[in-house]
């Protein structure tokens, strides 16, 4: 299998993508197309196989935020740049089932890292915010995802990963790779 | 009146530039392979291996450029029917930068907890994270 992950195009095929959660099922199916195309509120990207390339087997979306400088309590404020703190979103992320367990969603959140990094190379941005299910906020965890605390019990849990600490990620990964 | 003794005068010699070397590239093709260069040799009124691999190293060159800035590779029949090129391995290359901008809801103590950490020092990243990267 050789994945490639690429925006989502309008004649991909989602209509058979099932990740077992209908509300992720049915953004992909009927909102991703038109929120990236026509409204412009996100971008979703498509992971597909190079022998099925218009089959989606998994999608993340991403989208820039940012929270005015003037909302963070005054005694972080002097810790902060002077400006709105600009961050990027991770919305969604979702893996067919029928794919589970064959690293698709390790591949999809490396991208979405990277991704990150150029925003924050090419624009700039503080840091990704994502909105995960409490059942898989172990999983953010393990690429370094920190919860935030004070999310409503009935909300997804919001989670904070710096893009400093994804700089010196791959630059752990660029020194081990000359050390070779 | 010259000088007795010539001083001798340090010339500075021009650098030797070095000649860049022509590096050979082989190829193992399949037959089905090898004779589509072949067609496209008598297509293109080609005679030599170079000549072709230099053409499609410069179309390969433009696509990668263009798809690097973002661009889209199209071509337009007569009719004004559009086809758009996906080849997989040029996806890999396309900037995909351009996010657009949404409102996030956050309650205070979220904020207060954001604040906390973008002002703090950035966690180390975890091997699950350095592995990503690498990838």
């Amino acid at each position: 299998m050789a994945v490639t992950i690429r925006r989502l195009e309008e004649s991909d095929g989602v209509e058979g993508f099932d990740c077992g959660d209908e509300p992720l099922n049915n953004y992909l199916k009927h909102h991703a197309w038109t929120n990236q195309q026509k409204v412009s509120i996100g971008v979703t990207y498509a992971a597909v196989d190079e022998s099925a390339p218009r089959t989606v087997l998994g999608y993340f979306t991403l989208a820039t935020s940012s929270v005015p400088r003037d909302r963070f309590p005054q005694k972080y404020v002097r810790g902060l740049p002077p400006y709105d703190l600009p961050l990027i979103l991770l919305a969604r992320l979702a893996v067919d089932k029928r794919f589970s367990g064959k690293g698709l969603g390790h591949a999809m959140i490396a991208e979405a890292l990277k991704i990150t990094l150029r925003v924050a190379d090419e624009v700039g941005c503080r840091c990704i915010i994502t909105d995960a299910y409490p059942d898989k906020a172990g999983w953010y965890a393990r690429y370094g995802f920190l919860p935030l605390e004070g999310t409503a019990a009935t909300s997804p849990q919001k989670m904070f990963l710096d893009v400093r600490t994804i700089r010196r990620a791959l630059s752990s990964e660029s020194s081990s790779a000359e050390r070779k | 009146m010259p000088p007795a003794v010539k001083s001798k005068k340090s010339v500075a010699l021009p650098a030797k530039v070095p000649t860049a070397r022509k590096s050979k590239f082989q190829a193992d093709l399949a037959p089905s392979e090898d004779s589509m260069v072949r067609i496209l040799k008598t297509e293109l009124q080609m005679t030599s291996n170079t000549d072709f691999l230099t053409d499609a190293l410069a179309l390969l060159r433009w696509a990668v450029s263009e798809r690097k800035r973002g661009h889209h590779i199209i071509s337009e029949s007569s009719t004004g029917e559009r086809k758009i090129l996906l080849f997989p391995r040029l996806e890999r290359v396309a900037p995909e930068v351009t996010l657009p901008h949404v409102d996030i809801h956050w309650t205070d103590k979220e904020l207060e907890s954001l604040a906390e950490l973008a002002s703090g020092q950035p966690a180390d990243p975890t091997d699950a994270l350095i592995r990503a990267m690498r990838q």
